[in-house]
């Protein structure tokens, strides 16, 4: 038995034991609530697109301790061809093996969720750059935006001041210290973390983290959420702290 | 009288030859006769021939009588008086100062024409033909007794073009008398490059060079119109005269208060520096500067030390603030709106974190900016066109004093608007605000933020009508545009409408629903009021509709222009054109804007200036640096009002017209230098073939020189003559035949005929 047919048969006894988390519904009608994000994730074809089913509630419970956003403390799963798609301008595409290429038609969805003011966030929970999820990701998204690169993101970024001023990249291991983004103009709506940041954020349902982070243990940890709260910012507010009345401050803070 | 004049016009040899002649013939004739007659009679008879011959000889030589009449004629004189505001300073530049004001240059033009027994005025009056004028910037006749009415007020001298003019339509040996200070500030300033003057002139200088004291700001360039937040520059000439060593502040003012001064050290006689100075304005509307040096001890002219300017500040974009209650996509997409209209500066605050929030880590590590509520609310606030209140309640964040501010920014021209959620309106606790009765509509402090199913918007009348929610040209295609937005999923309750309202939501149509969009004024300025925090959804939401999202675009980017009150939402905007000087090119800038509010490159323009008497010129004008800017460039060839219209049109469609107008006239700065130039006015007199006359030694003797010089290029007498050629006359002649007839008689009495 390979590593993906173990992990596969491990999801699929957690789902018959009913210990997968609930699956979130978006904005509610009767929920009093006014949910303003709702992290939606991809689901595709092949591959594994759920390795870390876990994972989202502790971070919108951190995301909603931490700043003013109101979320949904559950995920919603969203094809690319589904008609709600564009209600979850937030996507979270994560796994760990290569997948199936993308439908034309998802395809196309995708290249206008993202043009025109969507955001998705990449994680490889894999961590082998070239390999799996990596290859996968990466031949998707050139045929999303053909000839458009991934590049490093700079440390001066905005998705990296949103919220926390990161200096680190966390994740359960560092296979990369920095991020990849793609540009659209002056807007980054892709963004790609191969330090699997699903695997730190998750926790099982006694409460136990379900991955170590190594080599920087709980530090480690706490970058991958500080991340994942920088990056639903960025997305919600995009190059905001880029704006001129921002800078001045930031840098005073960064020079401490 | 008359005189005898030999005018023949036979040369000497000729008659000395003839003389010869006839001297030998006479000498044949008396020996011929000899041998006839006795001596005596020979010599009688011979005598007489020669009497006739010595006649005839005479008359060779064209004796004339020349008759001869003399008549004096009055000579043509241009007599000039400078009427400039130069010509109002002191005379003297030494005179002592008291109570009473010196006299000025003008005043002693008029004590030269005009005191004494007899007028210097009425003198030349009588011994030549006068003509009589003021000049300054234009000349005007006057008649010799009004000299005491003349008033140094011109606000400029053409002084070389005039005498010019004067020249030419001055009569033939004719000459011009011009009393001035020499300030020359028209077209011409020297007389480089141009022909000597046809006529002589006799410049009278007025005023004083030695000990002549000034110190003035000239050369002033301000733009008329600046924009806020950027610095404009003025440049600026000081200039001083005979106050070599000293140094004199220079202050740079607006209104009363002072912006900056610089110390101007006097290093030379003739003293000149030139000076930037900068300013960046934060407020809109019209703004008085000045820039002036104090008055100097023993200074001549202290009006020449000050300067003033207007500048209209205006907004080059449309500056916005918004706070955002948290980080939302209706923020986000409200972001992408305003951020994508070149037209539109944002300055956004999000509040990421609630005080109830707590973070992990030192605030040192968080890119959190404390809240500048002082900053925001006493001070920057007037500097903002449009509030946007996104989802946001002033409760947990200040004092609702600050309010107040908010309500005088909008009754002073500001805009405001709300939008809904959880934190706005009396969700927000805004029913018990000083915000209440500025927004357009009513609250109560009851109304919730509801979750809903789908609601759909629909237009109301007004709605239908009103430029915000005008989505699409054709008012069917309008409505069908609103039909298809995808529809909201909250909404605001709200007591009332104070205002309009333009759209509903939830109800069959636009007649029924809950009030959606409403707008209102309050004092001088705008509200808006839209009932919802999902409008991000009529423009993500339709993207995945495969509509697009130019219509949530359209809809914020006409409620921001409404909200500035942008003149009536034109495309099309001539900028203020700056006043200039004939000659002078002028650029004429235009701004065009397609119906979805961005710039294009693409359009049709046709630009037209009017000139003073209304004739059209068509001015070609292109596509300039900036997007959706456009230039043409002017030169106004005299002075007057310029009228300038200009209409775009894109594919055929005309997207609007503009008009605006300009001045253009000549800046003479009379005022700006008033030390005489005698040394052009006596440049002038020389290459005239006239004479420079200092204003002190002007008198009768003077005036003696001036006919002596006039009289040595053309004498003012006339001399008329007649001539009498006396071989026309009948008696010579008549005494000849009859001295031939007493020979002949003689002849045949004495038996030789």
């Amino acid at each position: 038995m390979n590593r993906r047919k173990f992990i596969q048969l491990v999801s699929h006894g957690l789902l018959g034991a009913g210990l997968l988390p609930r699956i979130a519904q978006a904005a509610a009608a009767d929920d009093k609530r006014r949910l303003q994000f709702v992290f939606a994730q991809i689901k595709y074809r092949g591959g594994d697109w759920n390795p870390h089913p876990l994972a989202v509630t502790p971070l919108m419970e951190e995301l909603m301790a931490r700043t003013s956003v109101e979320a949904d403390d559950a995920r919603h799963e969203v094809t690319l061809i589904d008609r709600d798609l564009f209600n979850y301008p937030f996507l979270y595409l994560t796994g760990r093996y290569e997948f199936e290429p993308f439908s034309q038609e998802e395809v196309e969805n995708l290249r206008r969720f993202l043009s025109y003011g969507g955001f998705m966030l990449i994680d490889d929970a894999l961590g082998q750059q070239g390999y799996g999820f990596d290859k996968a990701a990466r031949r998707e998204m050139q045929r999303v935006f053909p000839g458009n690169e991934f590049k490093r993101i700079p440390p001066g970024h905005a998705s990296l001041r949103s919220y926390y001023l990161l200096r680190r990249i966390g994740g359960v291991r560092i296979i990369s210290p920095t991020l990849d983004g793609i540009s659209i103009g002056s807007s980054m709506p892709v963004i790609y973390c191969q330090n699997d940041l699903g695997g730190a954020w998750e926790r099982d349902q006694t409460g136990k983290w379900t991955n170590a982070c190594t080599p920087g243990g709980e530090a480690q940890r706490r970058d991958a959420f500080h991340l994942g709260i920088n990056l639903i910012l960025y997305a919600m507010t995009e190059n905001y702290k880029e704006d001129l009345i921002h800078v001045p401050f930031i840098r005073r803070r960064l020079t401490q | 009288m008359q005189d005898f004049y030999l005018i023949g016009t036979l040369p000497l040899w000729l008659i000395t030859l003839a003389t010869i002649a006839i001297a030998a013939l006479l000498l044949l004739q008396f020996l011929g006769l000899r041998q006839r007659l006795p001596l005596g009679q020979t010599i009688f008879l011979t005598l007489l021939r020669a009497v006739v011959y010595a006649g005839l000889i005479f008359f060779l030589f064209g004796p004339a009588l020349i008759d001869r009449k003399t008549t004096k004629l009055r000579r043509p004189l241009t007599v000039l008086i400078d009427s400039s505001q130069s010509m109002g300073f002191p005379a003297d530049p030494q005179a002592p100062v008291g109570e009473k004001t010196p006299p000025s240059r003008l005043d002693a033009v008029r004590e030269k024409l005009t005191s004494g027994k007899e007028p210097l005025i009425e003198k030349l009056n009588r011994e030549y033909d006068l003509r009589i004028a003021r000049f300054g910037t234009s000349m005007e006749p006057i008649a010799p007794g009004s000299l005491a009415a003349i008033r140094a007020q011109d606000r400029g001298t053409r002084l070389i073009e005039l005498l010019q003019a004067a020249a030419r339509d001055g009569a033939a040996q004719s000459a011009i008398l011009v009393f001035s200070d020499g300030i020359a500030n028209g077209d011409r300033k020297s007389l480089d490059g141009m022909a000597p003057l046809s006529v002589p002139v006799f410049a009278v200088g007025v005023g004083q060079t030695q000990g002549f004291s000034d110190v003035r700001i000239s050369k002033l360039g301000a733009p008329e119109f600046a924009f806020r937040g950027r610095e404009f520059k003025i440049d600026l000439t000081v200039q001083a005269s005979g106050m070599k060593g000293k140094t004199v502040p220079l202050f740079f003012n607006r209104g009363k208060n002072l912006i900056t001064s610089r110390p101007i050290a006097i290093d030379s006689d003739q003293f000149e520096q030139k000076l930037t100075l900068a300013f960046m304005p934060k407020e809109l509307g019209t703004h008085a500067f000045s820039v002036s040096i104090p008055a100097q001890p023993g200074e001549q002219i202290v009006p020449n030390n000050h300067k003033e300017f207007k500048v209209e500040v205006q907004r080059d974009k449309i500056r916005i603030l918004t706070l955002s209650g948290s980080p939302a996509w209706n923020y986000r997409f409200l972001r992408m709106a305003l951020k994508q209209d070149p037209l539109i500066e944002l300055v956004s605050f999000v509040f990421l974190r609630t005080p109830t929030d707590t973070v992990d880590v030192p605030e040192s590590q968080l890119s959190l900016i404390p809240f500048p509520i002082d900053d925001i609310f006493l001070e920057e606030l007037k500097n903002f066109d449009v509030i946007f209140f996104d989802d946001f309640s002033h409760r947990a964040y200040f004092n609702p004093v600050y309010l107040d501010r908010v309500k005088d920014f909008v009754r002073d021209g500001g805009g405001l608007a709300m939008l809904g959620g959880t934190r706005a309106f009396d969700a927000g606790g805004y029913g018990d605000s000083a915000l209440r009765e500025v927004l357009p509509v009513e609250l109560d402090g009851k109304g919730a933020f509801e979750t809903r199913g789908a609601m759909q918007a629909a237009l109301t009348p007004a709605g239908k009508a009103h430029p915000i929610t005008r989505l699409l040209s054709d008012p069917k295609a309008n409505e069908e545009a609103w039909r298809k937005l995808p529809p909201l999923t909250g909404i605001n309750q709200i007591r009332g409408v104070r205002g309009e309202t333009l759209l509903t939501a939830g109800g069959a149509d636009g007649t029924s629903g809950a009030p959606l969009l409403a707008i209102g004024r309050f004092g001088k300025g705008r509200t808006l009021a839209l009932m919802t925090d999902d409008a991000w959804r009529w423009n993500f939401i339709a993207v995945g509709n495969k509509e697009t999202p130019q219509n949530h675009l359209k809809l914020m980017r006409q409620a921001v222009r409404w909200l500035a009150q942008e003149p009536s939402f034109e495309q099309v905007r001539l900028q203020p054109i700056p006043a200039s000087q004939p000659g002078e090119k002028t650029v004429i800038k235009l701004r065009v804007l397609k119906d979805d509010f961005t710039p294009t490159r693409e359009a049709s323009i046709q630009l037209r200036v009017f000139g003073p008497e209304g004739e059209p010129i068509v001015i070609p004008i292109a596509a300039d640096n900036e997007e959706g800017e456009y230039a043409g460039e002017f030169t106004p060839t005299r002075e007057g009002t310029y009228r300038v219209e200009a209409e775009a049109s894109l594919g055929g469609k005309v997207l609007g017209r503009d008009k605006t107008s300009f001045t253009a006239a000549y800046s003479y700065g009379e005022a700006d230098d008033g030390l005489p130039r005698l040394d052009l006015l006596k440049q002038i007199a020389e290459t005239s073939k006239g004479e420079y006359i200092p204003i002190d030694d002007w008198n009768d003797k003077a005036l003696e020189r001036i006919a002596a010089r006039l009289e040595s290029i053309a004498p003012s007498e006339i001399i008329e003559q007649r001539q009498i050629k006396l071989w026309s006359n009948v008696w010579p002649f008549a005494i000849m035949l009859g001295l031939l007839s007493v020979e002949w008689w003689m002849r045949r009495k004495w038996g030789l005929i």
